[in-house]
């Protein structure tokens, strides 16, 4: 099989490509991580990294560019992040190709090599998680196997590092595999016949011939930049003649052909587990799916989360940085110091003021936000490594079913609840349009992001639990019943639930450390100059009077329809830029005994509801385009405060006590 | 099992075979109607399609298959033998046309029409086994039980049968699957999920998963019917 090196041919001075790929889940980031000293987030489910990640790695003084992708269980591509894979093994010139795979899952990864193979790149195999397949009574004979592809295959347990130094040693070496085998006669003609059609690329022309018969449309657009319509529509026509032979789909035939050659390649090589694993962390595994028991442990697991970041992290240490820290010493400090140091009110004011720099936006910043995120992100992390987010999807198939999505959606819902731009990126994930803008939608509209979830659910718990229930309770229906008309109107096709669910594992604190760290340094960069640019915005508003105008303005709305003080329009106006800012400057009212009761709730679900930050608003231009965005933020706008103020109402007229 | 007159089963050719068919479809009306707790003769030609009924009726009676007593019409134990066979061969059709190939119903029943006229009795008893010894059709009428079904009866499992029937824990090798759309079958054979495959089922509720080697796979619950297995 022609071998397709591109070190010698790339210019001499350019970076040599290694690119990682592999089924999802199997420690891809991980390794690239290790390879590169750049973190990325490593969680323990599929579908983490839905973007392609550079890094470099320095190697007996040569630098290479190692790029990680998102899994994908086929080079065929059947969704977005999936693309991306295929797609720069076709664009890019990869020196190297290294493909990591689950020890225990062999065969699953051999379909993905001998794709590989066929588009004769040189590659290394890297067989994952090798003690989880040891302990499980799995036993691969690695020699044999790199006797039978003649690649290097390389053992290892990246979360401990183990074989990391073979794969140095060899990933800059990595051969092409003689390896091969036939699909049935009648096919192979047709690829022949294919292939002389194709221009040159990256990959082989059989592998390009081979997709094009499995009627891959992703590749579509790359082939028109490369070669005439005419020669397009010669290539349509043999694959309408070969598919006429055939009473099953071409893609089909092609794929359980590949498994057929794997299955032969695993008799000799492969020994499965006699039996299945059954120890505690399967048993929990099976329990948090259970029709009763999946939703006691749901309810346990939400209360655990809420003890530990409502109640430790949004009260106690809130508490604690906020009244003693800033409130005793920063900020008494910061105003004598400015006392001293600035001779201009003016300035001094725009520092140490009611809308000061310092006493404001910092306050928020770190005393009220950081420790609420901080805690949230440490339980987020455990949570993601435990492998138990999928299994939520597993409860949760049958209510997304009438939201016009599927189970696997509660992925990007839940990791809105650490961010909702992130999460918007997230529904990559999901294969049709029309769940990609449902879940951007409910995200936008109800999903708050762990800044705000944690402001929320700091005030909301010095009330009263039944607050906290009612507030979540409120949510929940609103995302439902817009979920479900968002399913009747916007249009477009559901997809099959069909979704992995990785293994129970115990959490690894080094991770859950590096991952809440990069998290809080993403926070700290993101959200601190936002928050000084909402108050010199404000202070400057102050300053000019203006405020009292926006205020007076928005009196009818805010004070006459949701019943809330003028002052909460402040709130409002910084939503735009943050959400969490906005709920922050709640916060602070509510401490001051500025809101009852009710305008706590009121307020709290019309920020929740209030639109999507700046950064998640750029996030759903690039992601969905402008004209759906716009459209998400006409519709999230008016409802926001239409819902608020319908609860206001509703609320004074059953008198409630919260 | 010893093959009766061949002549029902078989093609004849042209008038005759035309005739035959038209014997059958009156001897399932009088079956249908039986069902109903009726044997009305006005009724009965009332309700066949067939123009010379009362012609046809006359030689059902010269070959013992039928007799009329007065306004009553009753099957003879040869026509109601016939019948039996008959319902039990287009039944059986409509079972497999609707769960295997996800035919509407009426595009299923049309079908089903033509093939009771042609299956012969192993083919018909291979069915009946290969769908599982099923009791009712899908309109839920019952089907008349064959000689497969009383040997079966011991041992009732079906040889092949959807993903969803089989029991928690228990595992089964993919003999096929009849999805509804291509782009399935390329998912679940990217997953390795192809005939010969052995899968596992997990948990049926509150959603479908399945274990294939050492994955868990939640997947919708139709997707499951979709795929057929042998237990074992």
């Amino acid at each position: 099989m022609e071998c397709r090196s591109h070190k010698k041919t790339s210019l001499p001075k350019e970076m040599q490509k290694i690119a990682l790929i592999g089924n999802p889940n199997v420690g891809k980031s991980v390794i690239f991580g290790i390879l590169t000293g750049k973190y990325v987030t490593v969680s323990n489910y599929p579908g983490t990294t839905v973007e392609v990640t550079y890094g470099n790695l320095n190697l007996d003084k040569n630098r290479f560019l190692i790029i990680d992708t998102p899994g994908t269980n086929t080079l065929i591509p059947m969704s977005e992040d999936e693309k991306v894979t295929r797609d720069i093994l076709l664009n890019e010139k990869i020196a190297s190709t290294v493909q990591i795979a689950d020890a225990k899952n062999l065969r699953r990864a051999l379909f993905i090599t001998l794709q590989i193979i066929e588009m004769g790149l040189p590659f290394l195999l890297i067989l994952n998680m090798d003690d989880e397949a040891r302990s499980r009574g799995i036993i691969i004979d690695d020699k044999k196997l790199s006797e039978i592809l003649a690649v290097p295959i390389i053992p290892t347990v990246a979360t401990q590092r183990l074989g990391m130094p073979l794969l140095l040693q060899h990933i800059a070496a990595p051969s092409c595999s003689n390896f091969s085998f036939k699909y049935d006669e009648q096919l192979e003609d047709a690829i022949k016949e294919v292939a002389l059609l194709l221009p040159d690329s990256n990959i082989s022309k059989r592998s390009l011939a081979v997709m094009l018969l499995a009627g891959d449309e992703s590749l579509k657009e790359w082939l028109h930049s490369k070669i005439s319509d005419a020669v397009i529509k010669a290539i349509d026509s043999i694959y309408q003649k070969t598919q006429a032979k055939y009473h099953e789909q071409l893609s089909y035939l092609i794929n359980q052909r590949r498994l057929r050659a794997a299955d032969e390649i695993l008799q000799s090589v492969f020994t499965p587990a006699l039996q299945r694993a059954r120890g505690i962390k399967e048993s929990f595994g099976k329990w948090s799916m259970h029709p009763l028991w999946g939703i006691l442990i749901m309810a346990s697991v939400l209360l655990l989360v809420y003890e530990f970041v409502g109640v430790l992290g949004a009260q106690f240490l809130v508490r604690f940085l906020e009244e003693s820290i800033f409130g005793r010493y920063l900020n008494p400090w910061a105003i004598k110091i400015a006392d001293i140091i600035i001779p201009f009110p003016f300035l001094r004011e725009l520092f140490v003021g009611d809308y000061g720099i310092i006493t404001m936006a910092l306050t928020y910043a770190i005393a009220i936000i950081l420790p609420i995120i901080g805690t949230f992100f440490i339980a987020f992390g455990i949570l993601e490594d435990s492998g138990y987010l999928p299994r939520l999807a597993v409860m949760a198939n049958k209510t997304f079913k009438i939201m016009g999505l599927n189970g696997k959606a509660i992925l990007p819902m839940i990791l809105g609840l650490g961010c909702d731009t992130m999460a918007t990126l997230t529904a990559r994930i999901l294969e049709t349009r029309k769940e990609k803008i449902i879940v951007t939608l409910l995200l936008a509209l109800g999903v708050p992001c762990s800044a705000q979830l944690g402001v929320v659910l700091g005030m909301l718990a010095s009330l009263s639990f039944k607050a906290v229930i009612l507030w979540a309770g409120i949510i929940m229906v609103i995302i439902f019943i817009v979920g479900y008309l968002a399913e009747k109107v916007i249009p477009g096709e559901k997809s099959d639930f069909l979704l992995e669910l990785p293994p129970i594992r115990i959490p690894q604190l080094s991770n859950i450390l590096i991952k809440t760290l990069a998290r809080v340094e993403w926070y700290l960069k993101e959200a601190v100059p936002l928050f000084i640019l909402g108050t010199v915005i404000l202070f400057l508003s102050h300053k000019l009077g203006l405020l009292n105008a926006m205020e007076r303005i928005t009196t009818p709305l805010v004070v006459d329809f949701l019943g809330l003080p003028a002052k909460a329009a402040e709130s409002f106006i910084v939503g735009f830029l943050r959400r969490d800012y906005g709920a922050a400057g709640l916060f602070a009212m509510a401490k001051k005994g500025e809101l009852d009761n009710i305008q706590i709730l009121v307020s709290l679900v019309t920020i929740t509801l209030f639109v999507p930050c700046i950064a998640n608003l750029f996030m759903i231009i690039k992601e969905r385009g402008f004209k759906t965005a716009m459209a998400i933020v006409a519709f999230i706008f008016p409802f926001a405060f239409l819902a608020g103020g319908a609860l206001n109402f509703i609320l004074r007229a059953i008198n409630i006590k919260l | 099992m010893k093959r009766p007159e061949g002549r029902q089963y078989g093609w004849h050719g042209g008038k005759m075979k035309e005739r035959d068919q038209r014997i059958d479809e009156l001897l399932e009306l009088l079956w249908m109607m039986g069902e109903e707790g009726l044997n009305d003769l006005k009724e009965f030609l009332k309700r066949a399609e067939d123009k010379e009924a009362e012609a046809l009726m006359a030689e059902m009676i010269e070959e013992g298959l039928i007799t009329t007593d007065k306004d009553k019409i009753r099957f003879k134990n040869k026509g109601e033998k016939k019948a039996e066979q008959i319902i039990r061969r287009h039944r059986l059709a409509e079972r497999l046309f609707s769960d295997l190939f996800a035919f509407e119903a009426k595009q299923a029943h049309a079908d089903a029409c033509t093939f009771e006229h042609i299956l012969s009795p192993e083919v018909t008893d291979s069915v009946c086994a290969f769908l599982g010894h099923p009791p009712i059709c899908p309109d839920g009428k019952p089907i008349p039980r064959g000689e497969c079904c009383k040997k079966f009866q011991v041992e009732i499992k079906p040889l092949v049968q959807p993903l969803t029937n089989l029991r928690p824990g228990k595992e089964g090798r993919i003999v096929f699957i009849t999805p509804k759309h291509h782009a399935r079958l390329d998912k679940l054979s990217s997953l390795g999920i192809v005939p010969g495959s052995i899968v596992r089922v997990h948990q049926k509720k509150p959603s479908f998963v399945l274990e294939i080697d050492e994955t868990e796979l939640a997947l919708d619950e139709d997707i499951a019917k979709e795929i057929y297995v042998k237990e074992v």
